[in-house]
Order: structure tokens, then C-alpha cells, then sequence
């Protein structure tokens, strides 16, 4: 893999407006700060190849490389990735969380492998207001309190890193697709670390079509509604096309999804990616159905943990309806085309020769049958 | 007792800057007032040292222009007294003195101008002799140590002969300098101060005193222009006007000041007294006709040797052309001619550079392969010693956390800085944060514009920084300016408790005064509450707590905002030599030049305290220089360098 | 006016960084010989000295009159350097191949280079090259000797001690001993003694 430093990934993505946001070089260095949702190069570190370039999810993505190291064969055109299965799940009994969204699928799946073991620490999302916040969480009681989805960028990644320096080796992970990436991206050693070991213990990647920038959406909000008084926000599956704030006297508002789309950021454009597929396990909404989720399992591990959750009753799993499974084909594939070709015409995909920067790689056979 | 009021009869090793107070001494000051700036400190504090036994009234005041109407004060009250300030103090005190000048003086007054040329200690080269001139008052320039004493003493008496202020410019070479000096006899001091104003507005003596009357030019600017005259007509007899050379020397060089010995030093390096004639002049302006006639008169050609403007050249040009007809046509060199240069410092290499190409004589200053292999030793060995901050400065924190602050904010806010030693953040020292300097205040002014243009669509946070010293001095204006129009800015006291950069003189918000008497000090926090602004402290030694509070400040736009961030001074006499704590770094934990660190503390943060110990590969802390503030154990991402309390 | 100088005027310069005592050293020096009956001029450049800039104090002695506050260059006839690069950059502009360097062998880095953007060169390059431009040049390691004393402070004094062992001014210890007696407290007079002899020792062995 093409790894660069510091200077080159400020230029590159965070001086072009690419950066997601997604923490991934947070809390690695002194350097990179993220504040408010926004990730900020204080002062270079001058050095030519750094962890922060490394683990990107916006700079040389080698698509290909990353599915023969997880999935043991080259990038293929599936708008859904590799998969082994894919079902409608929900929380089940055994997991006591009340105020979650949709199924509770993701909370009941970390909160067992807390419980059992499977992970020694959970990272997730908590949040102060409605300001995401990265956090570590040890004790299953704890995912309760990040059970929520925000709708906006949060550098969850930070907290990987700080995990990882505390001598966590078996991560719980919960991210959205560029952190999914991303995290995938640190699990293969990019800089060929002679003592590395894989620190991640489980990847349940979430569905995500865009996440908003916080700065542009706190004051849009605190426009609507005084923002100390939410308890939730909600966009409740296709067809509703509404974001629902729920207030804590009672009151719900409903915006359009039509005011959001216009507040989305320039960079989930180029995303390819929108159920997470290099995770473990991926988790979405269910068309149609706001108390069901939908379920991909991609990987062994995955499949164990699912299926043992659901023995025990954590986890309740069902067939996937094949109309659902339709949609949602349609539109992840419409997604990666769309970006695909965006960064394309950008120059930003298979760029050859020396110093010539990509933010993604992969096969020209895939490349060709995902634009056409 | 202070050698400064010794009597013996032997030589004295003073600087200027010592001579002149000792010249004022001699000549009965009773009232010395300033404001510090470099290289004009040293007198005021002089005179503080022996304002007891000399029964002086001394102070730093608030600013130029009220340490001139302090002066001034003393004079109208019959009182002799001397006023210091650097070159650009007398701009801020500009406006007052053209009335002063106006007015006019009773005891005998002095304003005393220390110019900086070739700005070694000062953010521009400016000048202040162009004033004398402006506001009609005669100027006075000592040649060297002695007549430094001894022209202080004489302007007195010259000031109470004209009724008005005189002026005495000197230089960084003459001030920061020092030599032998031969005193002359102190006086009695039982000066009484009264101020009379029962006589009519015509008398100068007995009158009230006010600056130009409405439409009535000729009640004072005639009078004033008559004092002017009359200067010139002393001048024609100064003992400090002086003739060194032939009778009919080949070439006359015109000088003054630190000029003087920067040019018998070229006379004598390039062994040409026989053909050149320097005439030393103390008074520049206005200069005597007859004087400047006769010595004009003696030679065709005519060096000018001066530092900054040419203001000595043109004078001398205008006097020449008016005297043409009786002294001839000439051939003028110096700075309009090419000669000597037009800015920076002068030297007797440079002086003897042009003396040089003018006489057509060699001048060698050395072997010129000593001086090649020089230049090469110097390029290779001799690594730049660039302006940055102490070892634990707490401008160094501020600057910090402003820096992080503005950069996590990422909405590109900027500072606008001022004087002070914080301007050391426009460089990498003070992590190029600063982005405006100019004046004392003015970083505070310009921030209060900024924050005005957002109907234009500007949004970017402002900062302005001042210190303790320079709120008093220009910042409140600026600050109340900006309050009453609503500018969303926020100011940043760095209040280092004193006036740091030129030595800890104190200043209003200081519990003592320039003659070391308790004061009450002035609150900066409650003067800004009372103004409207709304008022944080933190100490910015707590990076954490001073970033957040930044943030939080930054981040609500509306309105004037004032964070103090107080710590006193590492040179200050309450941190010197007194650490608290005792640093080390941990050989084992320091990353080094790894992914994850790379040298931050001694590469970005980069405190003269910490030094990279390239064998080990780890950052160590320098134990001679390094006072323990601690601040750099916050800042190391891996925890690796360590404070322990010193007890 | 007394006449014994080795040259008239004779010409040194103190270098150093701001906060090494250069200019406290530069005034002992010139105090003791105006004491002594000579003419003085010193020209300090200490304006940026509090922020680590470099320091020089330019001093003429003669028995007949003041001279420039500033040597002309490369005719300085002794230059004591408190910082070995100061010596250097000093070295460079007014030294001479005659010219009797006294340095301090313990640097301070200059910010560039604990940024790591400059080289300073190592003791032994600085010897070399020193030694080459200026043969008449000793080191000692006056800041080590001042350590040891108690505050780095006194490595301007062991230096001015070194400067009067080597016979150079007409200048003793008496002198040293009169210069500070009436300026400073009794225990940093003894202190100041100390650091004198120290370097006063320092060139006879």
C-alpha cells in the first residue's frame, strides 16, 4: 500500500474538503485534533509516512487489497460486498435496553459480546447534547447509554486508537462505512509493524448514506428546536422521508428529508460504500418496518457470534423479505456508481506513477461493470 | 549612596543613558517622568534609584503623552523637568507636545528621545528629530558620554532662556553605550513647586498657560518662532558645536551623535586627518547660519554622516542654497547622494566605506581570505539565532492554546498582536500566530474593525493581544471602542504582571511605582467588567482549562470579550530562580522521532528548556536553562516527560 | 593616563546569549579599568538578549581617548565567548589571525536548531575550525566550572578570571576584588572570587 505522511493527507483530504470526519487519525499523535466533528491538522509532523495517512478511509483505499486479505478474493461488483447471509433481526429478551433505534440489533449484539467476552471493550458513540462523542466501553451495562444514531459525523475512530493504547486487543467496534474502511485499513498493519497484532475482536458495521457535518447541523436544529430538550432523533425507514425529533416534553418534529439532503456534505458523495462491507457483521434499517433491522453477515466470526446471540436469545433473526433485499441492492449499487464516477472524473481513482496520490484502488473489471 | 551622586573628582563608567540622568541631576531636575521602551529605560530608572535622596519626583507613567503633561506640569509649576520616551513614544506623545511648544515652558524642560537605529530592540526604525522641526523646538544631540552629562545639564538652562521645551535625541549606541564621564557638581535640592496663573494670558510668567488661542496666531506662533530664533543665536556660541581638521580641509564632514565617533574612527582607519575636517554639531536644529557660514565656507565638498532620514543633509542643504551667493556652489555627499546608507545602523566600517570611495584612498579592513574562510565558518558552523521566548514564558503557553484553539476551530481565526515580547508570534517560536503588529494597542483597535464586518460577509474568529503594561497604555480605548459598537472579538490580556520586555518597570495595574511606594494597582478585570465586557481569567499555564474556556469564547460570537490569562513573567523577581518544578523526561517512554510524536516537544513546541539528545534518539530537558514551569509535561503525548514538585 | 597597553586602543568583545551575564561581565571588565585610569567605550547590543538572541559588548581601552562603541571589523584583539557559536559568528566579522579567543565550550542551542531545522556543529568541529581562522584561542568549560560554583551565571566571571591570568591587561585580582566589593552583598562577593580565581587558575596549569 502507497503510505504517505501528515502534510499529504492535510493537502489531500482535509484541505479539499474529503475528510469524513471519521477520527481515524485522532488521538494516534499530538497532531490531529477533532473538535465540534471537525478534524484539524494543528502543526505538520514532517514525517514522510504516518499512521494517519495509513489508516484514511479517503486516501489509496486499496479495494482490492483489502478483499483478499478479509474475503480471500479480489473487489467484486456486488452493491452489498461479500456476505455469507443476510436476515431481519431485532433485539431479543435477554438484551434490557428500551430507547434505541429501530430493532436494537447493534446494542444487543455488542451488549452480548461485552457480556460474554468476545470483545474486552466496546467502542461506540455516545453523545453530550447532540454532539456525538467516541467512547470506551467496558461493561456491558454501559452500551445502554450509547444506543442512539445522530445522523452526524463523529470521530469514533479516536477511540480505537485510545483502546488500543490502553492494551485492549479484542475491540468491539461499531462504525459507519468510512470508519468500517477504515478500521479494515489498520487491521491489515499498513506500515508492517514488526510486533502487530490484530487489536479488533468485532466489526458491526452500521448503514449509512450520509452523515451530516455537526457544525452545520447544531445551528439548523437549534433553529427548530431547543436542542437541550431532545431525547432522540430518528429517520425512520423508506418510505417516510422525514427526520423526527422527539423532545422530552412529548413533542415530536418532522423534518423534511428533502431540507437534510441539502446539508449533506460534499464528501459522503464519493463514498462507494454503504453497508459497511468490511465488517463482521452489517446492520441497517428495515424497509418498511421501523422495529425490525436488516442484518448482513459477512464473516465467519460474524455468523458465530450471531447465531449464538440468538440462541441465547439476545438476538431474535428472521428471513429477509426478497423485495427488501432488492431495494436495498438498488440503492447501495446506485451509491457506489455514483461515487465511483464522481471520483473518477475527479482523478481520484487508480492514479499511477510516483507521487501520484489515489483515494481508491481497484481491479478495472470491477471498476467497469460498477459504472456501467 | 548611588555612584550616580558620587562627587569625586575621578572618571565615571556610565552608560548614556546614566550620563544623562547625571546630567540631569546637575542641572537641579526635580521631575522625571516615561514611559519604558528600549533603549530609553535606563534613564527614568537611574533617576528612580535616587529619587530619595535627591528629593525627585519620578514615575512611569501610563503612557507618552501623559508622562509629558506630567513633565509638563512640573515646568508650568516652576519646577525643572525631564521627560523619556524611545522614538516611538514621541508619536503617541505628539499631540500634546505640538501644544506644549505652543504654550510654552516656565522651568526649565526637557524631552529626552532615544532613537533605535537599524531597530535592534524595536519594530521599526523610526525617527524622532523630525518632531523638533514640526513643532518648532530646538534639538540637541550629545557626541559622546561626556557630553551627554553635560548637554542634559545645559538644556535646562537653554529651555529656561527660551521659555519652551527642549529636545535631546539619542541614540541606541549612545544610550546602550558607555564611557568615561568626568561629573561636575550636584546641586541643593529645595526646589518649591508653585504654579501662578493670576496674571494676565500675555505673560508667559505669570499667566495661565494654554496652547494657541483661537484665530490669534500672532499671540503665540509669532512668540514662539522669536524662541526658535533666539535658539539658533545661542547655538552660534555652543562650547558642544566643534571643529576637529584642517583649515581648508579637503573634504568637511558634518556630524552628530554616535556619527561622531563612528567617523573619527573612519578618519583615523584610513589615516586622511590632514585632509578631512569633521564638524561635530550637538545642535541640530535649528542650526546656527553664521556657524554653518564659516565652516561652509572653508571647503567645496561636504559629507553628511547621520543615521535614519537625512534630516541633518537637508537642513544644511536649505541653509547652503540661501548662502550661495557668498559661499559658493558645493558638492554635497551622503545619504541622498549614495554615500551613506539610507537605513540601518551606522558604523566606522561604513563611514569609512564611503569616506573611502569619496577620497579615493583604500581601505582594508583585513586579509581578505581571513574574511572569505569567515564567511564560510559562519554559513556552516554558526546556526541563526532566531527571536523566540524564554524558557517558561507564559506568552509561550497562550500563544499555545490560542493556536490549537484557532486551528480546532478551523474557521481561520487569526490574532491581531501589538507590542510586546508576544510579538514573537508571528514567528515559529510563538507557532506564527499572530498575524497583524503594530503599534502598543493597536493589535486591539484592528480587531475591533474586523469584528465589524460580517454584513460583508467576513466570519472568522478575532483575537487581539495586549499586555498588562500596554492595556493601560493604548488598549482601553481600542477595548472601550469596540464595546460600544458591539464587536464581537475577544481580547487576550497576557498579563505577565509588569512591563516584562524592558525590565518589570510597573505600570497602573502594579502595586508599587517607579519609586519603589506602595500604589494602589488597578484591577484589569474589574475596568473591563465596567466597561461591558465580559470577563474570564484562566492561567495559561493550565493548557486545558485556558484552550476550552479560548473555545468557548470564540465560538459565541456576539459582543466584546476579555480573557486575562495571567502568570507572571519567568524573569520576573517572583519567578526567578524560583522553579517549581524539577522536570525529567523518561528515556523509556519518550517516542522520539516515531509515528506518534516526532520530536513535538522540542520540534513544535519547541521551549529553549528542552533539548533533542540526538545519540539517544530521546528529547531531554536542559537543566541550566529550563526554570519548571511544568508546562511541557502537559504537552508530550506519551507522557514521557515527568515533573516533580520542587518543595 | 597610564600607557601599558599592548596596543592603543585595544580592542574586546564579550559575546554570548542573552542571560549568560554578558553585560554584567562586560561592566566588570570595563569598571576595572576605568579604575585603573584608562579611557572606556562600551557598546552593548542587548535588546533582544532577554528572548535568547545573541549578545556582544564591544570595548575599547585606551589611554588617550573614547572611541566608537563599535570595533571595526576584524579588529578585535581579544574576544571571550561565554557560547562557542557566538564565538564563531564574532570570530568571523572582527577576528583576525592574531586575535586571542577565550571561549566557553558549552553551547546553547539556538531555537533553530532544537527545532531541528539548523545544524549546530560538535565540539570537536568547533575546535577545529576555530582553531584554524584564530591559533590564539583556549577553551575552558566555564559554564561546567560555574555549575560547579553554584549558578551558570558566574561562567562570564571564570571567564574574565581567565582573561587576567593570561597577562593580556594590566589588570589583577585586587582589581576584580575592587570592581565588585562596593556593587554587590559580601557572599556574592566571595561567590564572584571563587569564579575569578577559578578561571584565573585555569590557563596557568
Amino acid at each position: 500500500m502507497n503510505v504517505l505522511g501528515s502534510n499529504e493527507l492535510s493537502e489531500n483530504v482535509i484541505n479539499r474538503n474529503l475528510c469524513t470526519g471519521c477520527g481515524a487519525c485522532i488521538d494516534l499523535c499530538p497532531y490531529f485534533k477533532s473538535y465540534r466533528g471537525k478534524t484539524a491538522m494543528l502543526f505538520s509532523c514532517a514525517l514522510p509516512q504516518g499512521r494517519c495517512f495509513a489508516y484514511c478511509p479517503r486516501l489509496e483505499v486499496d479495494l482490492d487489497y483489502l478483499s483478499e486479505k478479509y474475503f480471500e478474493r479480489p473487489y467484486n461488483s456486488d452493491p452489498l460486498g461479500f456476505y455469507k447471509s443476510i436476515v431481519t433481526s431485532r433485539a431479543g429478551k435477554k438484551f434490557t435496553g428500551n430507547n434505541f433505534q429501530s430493532g436494537g440489533t447493534v446494542s444487543a449484539i455488542m451488549y452480548f459480546a461485552l457480556e460474554k467476552g468476545y470483545v474486552d471493550g466496546a467502542v461506540l458513540t455516545g453523545q453530550e447534547s447532540i454532539l456525538p462523542i467516541p467512547r470506551i466501553v467496558m461493561n456491558p451495562e454501559d452500551v445502554l447509554s450509547c444506543t442512539l444514531s445522530r445522523y452526524t459525523a463523529a470521530p469514533t475512530l479516536s477511540a480505537v486508537n485510545r483502546a488500543i493504547e490502553e492494551g485492549l486487543s479484542r475491540i468491539g467496534i461499531v462504525s459507519t462505512p468510512c470508519q468500517t474502511l477504515s478500521t479494515a485499513m489498520l487491521r491489515a498493519n499498513p506500515l508492517g509493524e514488526k510486533d502487530f497484532t490484530d487489536p479488533v475482536g468485532l466489526v458491526v458495521g452500521i448503514f449509512c448514506t450520509w452523515a451530516l457535518d455537526f457544525r452545520v447541523f447544531e445551528p439548523f436544529i437549534a433553529s427548530r428546536v431547543d436542542i437541550n430538550t431532545i431525547t432522540k432523533i430518528d429517520i425512520p425507514p423508506p418510505p417516510a422521508e422525514a427526520m423526527e425529533i422527539y423532545t422530552n416534553n412529548g413533542n415530536k418534529i418532522q423534518i423534511p428529508l428533502e431540507e437534510i439532503r441539502n446539508l449533506v456534505p460534499d464528501t459522503c458523495s464519493y463514498c462507494m460504500d454503504m453497508t459497511s462491507e468490511f465488517s463482521d457483521i452489517s446492520v441497517g434499517v428495515l424497509e418498511g418496518d421501523p422495529g425490525k433491522n436488516t442484518l448482513i453477515i459477512r464473516t465467519e466470526r460474524g455468523k458465530m457470534i450471531v447465531d449464538e446471540a440468538a440462541r441465547e436469545g439476545y438476538l431474535i433473526v428472521d428471513d429477509m423479505p426478497e423485495i427488501n433485499l432488492e431495494h436495498l441492492k438498488w440503492a447501495a449499487g446506485n451509491k457506489k456508481k455514483k461515487a465511483l464516477l464522481k471520483a473518477r472524473k475527479n482523478g481520484m481513482v487508480n492514479n499511477r506513477g510516483k507521487d501520484k496520490i489515489s483515494y481508491i484502488r481497484l481491479n478495472n473489471e470491477t471498476l467497469e461493470e460498477i459504472i456501467v | 549612596m548611588s555612584y550616580l551622586t558620587d562627587n569625586q573628582n575621578k572618571d565615571y563608567l556610565l552608560m548614556g543613558n546614566e550620563a544623562i540622568a547625571r546630567g540631569a541631576l546637575e542641572g537641579a531636575v526635580s521631575v522625571a517622568s516615561g514611559y519604558p521602551g528600549t533603549p530609553s529605560s535606563e534613564i527614568i530608572e537611574a533617576l528612580s534609584s535616587v529619587a530619595k535622596e535627591r528629593n525627585l519626583y519620578v514615575e512611569w507613567s501610563i503612557n507618552e503623552k501623559v508622562a509629558l503633561e506630567v513633565a509638563a506640569a512640573a515646568s508650568f509649576a516652576g519646577l525643572r523637568a525631564m521627560c523619556v520616551m524611545k522614538q516611538n513614544g514621541v508619536n503617541v506623545a505628539s499631540d500634546f507636545l505640538l501644544h506644549l511648544a505652543s504654550s510654552g515652558t516656565r522651568g526649565g524642560m526637557i524631552l529626552v528621545a532615544c532613537d533605535d537605529p537599524g531597530a535592534l530592540s524595536s519594530v521599526n526604525e523610526g525617527e524622532s528629530r523630525t518632531f523638533a522641526r514640526l513643532v518648532e523646538i530646538p534639538l540637541l544631540e550629545p557626541g559622546d558620554f561626556q557630553e551627554a552629562k553635560d548637554i542634559t545639564k545645559w538644556a535646562f538652562e537653554l529651555s529656561e532662556e527660551i521659555r519652551n521645551l527642549v529636545m535631546i535625541r539619542s541614540v541606541t549606541r549612545m544610550s546602550h553605550a558607555s564611557g568615561n564621564v568626568r561629573y561636575g557638581q550636584l546641586p541643593d535640592t529645595h526646589a518649591r513647586a508653585n504654579f501662578r496663573f493670576d496674571g494676565p494670558l500675555s505673560d508667559p510668567e505669570t499667566g495661565p498657560v494654554v496652547s494657541m488661542i483661537v484665530g490669534a496666531s500672532e499671540l503665540q506662533h509669532g512668540p514662539q518662532q522669536e524662541k526658535i530664533k533666539k535658539a539658533a543665536e545661542i547655538f552660534e556660541d555652543c562650547p558642544f558645536n566643534t571643529y576637529e581638521g584642517p583649515e581648508k580641509p579637503e573634504l568637511l564632514i558634518i556630524t552628530s551623535s554616535a556619527c561622531n565617533l563612528y567617523t573619527r574612527e573612519a578618519i583615523s582607519l584610513l589615516d586622511v586627518k590632514d585632509r578631512v575636517g569633521i564638524l561635530k554639531l550637538a545642535t541640530t536644529w535649528p542650526l546656527p547660519p553664521k556657524l554653518m557660514k564659516r565652516h561652509l565656507s572653508c571647503t567645496d565638498r561636504i559629507l553628511v554622516v547621520e543615521e535614519v532620514l537625512p534630516i541633518l543633509e537637508e537642513n544644511i542643504k536649505i541653509l547652503a542654497a540661501e548662502m550661495a551667493h557668498e559661499i559658493g556652489p558645493k558638492t554635497f555627499y551622503g545619504k541622498n547622494a549614495g554615500n551613506i546608507p539610507s537605513i540601518g545602523e551606522l558604523n566606522p566600517d561604513i563611514v569609512a566605506s564611503a569616506l573611502s570611495s569619496i577620497l579615493d584612498v583604500r581601505y582594508e579592513t583585513g586579509s581578505e581570505r581571513f574574511a572569505e574562510e569567515a564567511m564560510l565558518l559562519v554559513e556552516t558552523m554558526a546556526p541563526v539565532r532566531g527571536l523566540t521566548m524564554c524558557p517558561g514564558c507564559p506568552h509561550r503557553a497562550s500563544l499555545w492554546s490560542i493556536h490549537n484553539a484557532l486551528e480546532m476551530d478551523g474557521r481561520k481565526g487569526f490574532v491581531c498582536g501589538d507590542i510586546g515580547c508576544y510579538v514573537a508570534g508571528v514567528f515559529p517560536g510563538g507557532f506564527n500566530t499572530v498575524k497583524t503588529l503594530h503599534s502598543m494597542g493597536s493589535g486591539s483597535g484592528i480587531a475591533s474593525g474586523f469584528g465589524k464586518f460580517k454584513q460583508f460577509g467576513m466570519d472568522q474568529p478575532v483575537v487581539a493581544v495586549c499586555g498588562d503594561s500596554t492595556f493601560f497604555h493604548a488598549a482601553m480605548p481600542a477595548l472601550a471602542n469596540a464595546i460600544h459598537h458591539k464587536s464581537p472579538f475577544t481580547l487576550m490580556i497576557l498579563d505577565n504582571r509588569g512591563a516584562a520586555m524592558t525590565g518589570f518597570q510597573p505600570h497602573p495595574g502594579t502595586p508599587v511605582n517607579a519609586m519603589g511606594e506602595e500604589t494602589p494597582s488597578l484591577d484589569i478585570a474589574e475596568i473591563c467588567r465596567a466597561m461591558g465586557a465580559k470577563v474570564e481569567i484562566r492561567d495559561p499555564f493550565d493548557l486545558e482549562e485556558t484552550q476550552q474556556t479560548i473555545h468557548h469564547l470564540i465560538e459565541h460570537q456576539e459582543g466584546t470579550k476579555v480573557l486575562i490569562l495571567r502568570q507572571a513573567c519567568a524573569l520576573s523577581p517572583e519567578r526567578k530562580d524560583k522553579p517549581k518544578y524539577k522536570m525529567e523526561v523518561d528515556e523509556e517512554v519518550c517516542l522520539g522521532e516515531n509515528c506518534g510524536c516526532n520530536r513535538f516537544c522540542t520540534r513544535i513546541f519547541a521551549c529553549p528548556g528542552l533539548l533533542w539528545d540526538e545519540e539517544k534518539g530521546v528529547s531531554k530537558i536542559n537543566d541550566i536553562i529550563c526554570v519548571g514551569c511544568g508546562v511541557c509535561a502537559d504537552i508530550c503525548p506519551a507522557g514521557a516527560i515527568k515533573r516533580e514538585e520542587v518543595v | 593616563m597610564p600607557d601599558n597597553l599592548l596596543k592603543d586602543p585595544y580592542n574586546i568583545i564579550i559575546t554570548g546569549v542573552g542571560g549568560q551575564g554578558n553585560v554584567m561581565a562586560s561592566k566588570l571588565l570595563g569598571n576595572m579599568l576605568v579604575g585603573r585610569g584608562y579611557y572606556v567605550t562600551i557598546g552593548e547590543t542587548f535588546g533582544a538578549s532577554q528572548r535568547g538572541g545573541s549578545v556582544m559588548s564591544h570595548m575599547r581601552i585606551s589611554g588617550k581617548s573614547i572611541w566608537s562603541p563599535q570595533i571595526p571589523e576584524h579588529k578585535a584583539d581579544v574576544i571571550i565567548a561565554i557560547e562557542p557559536v557566538e564565538g564563531i559568528r564574532v570570530l568571523a566579522r572582527y577576528g583576525n589571525l592574531t586575535v586571542k579567543l577565550l571561549c566557553n565550550s558549552h553551547p546553547v542551542y539556538p531555537s533553530s536548531v532544537i527545532r531541528g531545522e539548523a545544524y549546530y556543529p560538535s565540539p570537536e568541529e568547533i575546535e577545529t575550525s576555530v582553531r584554524n581562522m584564530a591559533p590564539d584561542t583556549t577553551f575552558i568549560d566555564a559554564t561546567g566550572e560555574a555549575v560547579s560554583l553554584g549558578n551558570p551565571i558566574l561562567a562570564g566571571v571564570v571567564l574574565l578570571g581567565t582573561l587576567c591570568g593570561t597577562g593580556a591587561l594590566p589588570l589583577n585580582r585586587k582589581d576584580f576584588h575592587e570592581s565588585i566589593a562596593n556593587r554587590l552583598e559580601n557572599q556574592q562577593v566571595e561567590l564572584n572570587m571563587k569564579a575569578f580565581d577559578t578561571g584565573f587558575r585555569l590557563l596557568k596549569n
